[in-house]
């Protein structure tokens, strides 16, 4: 493994106003999807935990990352030009798949704003993965990337404007719907979503084994 | 000349203390004095857990440096510290260090007064670099108990639970070469050691930094529990503290198939309720978390039970104590480390309100532990008739008896005013229990090393 801290910054694509991909080297790093790196600017105390956006088959690392008003590190990320060092520690975590289930079982990713991130790595690397995605935003812009996922398989809900496929939060969805007891729920996001979502599933029948969190803090 | 040291903080803090003791002693030339008072050098390893933790050094640091103006005096500082801090101490300091620097403490002292370069090089205001971990492992510690030893095995934390600080002060997680672990345990064993405790941050996922070239947490025990069975000794080897994502089943099993491994699981479970879990970044929750015990009460009937618990974690509901309450009642410790919430700098919590008023968190506190007491005093009552072998520690409070734990780490005394048998195991009839604690009569002498 190279334990070479030091990566280049390959490319930004911006999706919005406030929001963009940051493309960086892999430098060969083993990588499960579902896991994040701990991002910075070279030498300096700040850094920020972001999901890995890319596959696992890409030979190079993608985050998306949302400015936040009182955030340093995602304004200054998006000033970096391509050829700019970052440090970078990871990738750690364990949100991970279980991948005795890839084809066995339907996976339903519950996320809002960036949290469909660890989703579309899932996804990238596994297209064989049975899966149904619920994405809540205010706005359709926020809406990241659907065209890399079936059209079938992707709900977005919006509070902002009624521009998604659904006209409220992805808990009022979630409450609406009847859900597969079997699946396995993978829920990332802020966390007040998390626990009402995880409350909705209960009631539903689904067993807290079945769900797995990644919290946005 | 002569130096104090003092160690704050956990267990980890107390074996690394014992490494920096050998290096100045051997290195330095400089000799231990209890007394802080008439030390030529003064140190500090630092614990960043509780901001309490952290206001002692400032203290302790504003102290000495008034003591610099009537004698000759070196500070330094190492231990588990924050960035923001780390930026303080270099101004307030002689020597500030990381303990993987250790090896460069003699370099350093012989530039006294002068702040370490290697300190002031950027990079350790951000995450801890632990690549030189492997030479700090390989210093022999200064043990401070001729029976009982800490061995650590791995260094640093990747779970990233929001209440805690260690991924940002001890970085990421690295294991220390198995062959120098148990080496380290055999050398202890034939030197006469009784207790030994393989110590880490998360010491269940030992290996996984460097898989395919470490061997696994199992295997490790494995290894310790053949060397065990091929030394004709008797000792107890425990570990603390675990994380349930990385508790297997076999981890559990292991335990199981070797005489040295000792009976007892630390397994903190930090709170009975799914969504206090989720706040606080667990990755585990309550179901998984009831596998473990299950496991372990199939494969390790005969094992104690402890855990952490924190209460009044930031938005913790009555509903979601309650849910903790549940747990203490279904699982049934022997032992819980009940801790009430409090925002350690640095941690991910501590930029959320901490809004459980104080005395709720006391109500909290107190009602959880006469919980523990419940389930503690049975299993305690539990043990009187019976006989257990136990390791004597010292000298009981109450004059003449001597203070014994059992391979299940249950404080225990017994009488007896023979000082031999400090740091050797006996066995005991026990004849009558309290909430936390039993007694017992010496029934036979049987000491086999």
């Amino acid at each position: 493994m190279n334990k070479n801290k030091s990566v280049h910054v390959l490319g930004i694509r911006h999706i919005n106003d406030t929001t963009y991909v940051l493309k960086f080297d892999r430098n060969e790093r083993d990588f499960i999807p579902g896991q994040h790196v701990i991002l910075g600017i070279m030498g300096e105390n700040n850094a920020r935990e972001y999901s890995v956006y890319s596959g696992e088959q890409d030979d190079y690392f993608e985050i998306l990352v949302k400015v936040v008003k009182e955030g340093d590190v995602s304004k200054r990320l998006k000033l970096l030009r391509p050829g700019s060092e970052v440090e970078m520690n990871g990738p750690l975590g364990f949100f991970t798949l279980n991948m005795g289930y890839i084809s066995k079982k339907k996976h339903v990713f519950i996320a809002t704003g960036t949290g469909i991130a660890p989703f579309r790595s899932f996804v990238k690397s596994n297209p064989e993965l049975n899966y149904n995605i619920l994405h809540g935003v205010r706005f359709a812009g926020e809406a990241y990337d659907h065209d890399d996922y079936r059209p079938d398989r992707i709900t977005l809900c919006t509070t902002g404007d009624k521009q998604g496929d659904f006209h409220g939060r992805v808990t009022d969805y979630l409450m609406q719907q009847t859900v597969d007891a079997d699946a396995e729920y993978y829920l990332c996001g802020n966390v007040n979503m998390i626990h009402e979502a995880f409350d909705i599933l209960k009631e539903k029948g689904v067993s807290s084994d079945q769900m797995h969190a990644e919290v946005y803090f | 000349m002569k130096y104090h040291l003092i160690t704050l903080g956990c267990q980890m803090n107390m074996s690394d203390s014992e490494r920096v003791r050998t290096i100045i002693e051997t290195q330095t030339g400089y000799q231990w004095t209890d007394n802080e008072e008439e030390a030529n050098m003064v140190g500090i390893l630092a614990c960043s857990v509780r901001q309490k933790a952290i206001d002692k050094v400032y203290s302790r640091i504003q102290k000495w440096n008034k003591w610099k103006n009537r004698k000759s005096l070196i500070t330094f500082i190492s231990g588990c510290i924050l960035p923001n801090d780390m930026e303080k101490f270099l101004k307030l300091f002689d020597i500030v260090f990381r303990m993987s620097e250790l090896e460069s403490l003699p370099g350093m002292i012989k530039q006294y007064g002068i702040v370490t370069p290697a300190s002031l090089q950027p990079d350790l205001q951000t995450m801890p670099k632990n690549e030189s971990i492997n030479k700090f492992w390989k210093v022999t510690p200064h043990y401070s108990s001729d029976f009982e030893a800490f061995v650590p095995i791995q260094n640093g934390c990747d779970k990233f639970c929001t209440f805690c600080a260690v991924p940002y002060t001890r970085g990421r997680e690295v294991s220390r070469p198995s062959a120098e672990i148990v080496g380290e345990v055999q050398r202890l064993v034939e030197e006469g050691y009784k207790s030994i405790t393989l110590l880490g941050q998360n010491v269940n996922s030992y290996g996984l930094d460097k898989k395919g070239e470490e061997i696994s947490f199992p295997d490790l025990l494995r290894k310790i529990g053949e060397m065990g069975n091929a030394i004709s000794k008797e000792f107890w080897v425990y570990f603390t503290s675990p994380h349930p994502r990385d508790m297997t089943e076999e981890v559990i099993e292991v335990i199981s198939q070797y005489d040295c491994l000792a009976k007892q699981i630390h397994i903190p479970i930090q709170s009975g309720d799914d969504k206090v879990l989720i706040r606080m970044n667990r990755k585990h929750n309550v179901e998984t978390y009831r596998k473990i015990i299950h496991s372990i009460w199939k494969h390790l009937p005969q094992a104690t039970i402890f855990t952490d618990i924190i209460v009044g974690f930031t938005g913790e509901t009555d509903e979601q104590f309650e849910n903790t309450r549940r747990v203490m009642e279904e699982f049934k410790y022997n032992m819980a480390y009940i801790a009430q919430y409090s925002p350690r700098p640095g941690a991910t919590s501590s930029r959320w309100a901490d809004d459980i008023p104080l005395e709720i968190k006391k109500i909290r506190y107190h009602q959880l532990s006469d919980d523990l007491r419940k389930v503690s005093s049975v299993h305690n009552r539990e043990m009187i008739n019976k006989t257990y072998r136990v390791l004597v520690t010292g000298h009981d409070r109450k004059a003449g008896y001597f203070s014994a734990l059992t391979e299940g780490k249950i404080v225990t005394r017994f009488a007896s005013t023979d000082e031999q048998l400090i740091g050797r195991f006996v066995d005991l009839e026990i004849t009558s229990s309290t909430d936390f604690s039993i007694e017992g009569k010496m029934v036979l002498m049987k000491e086999i090393a």
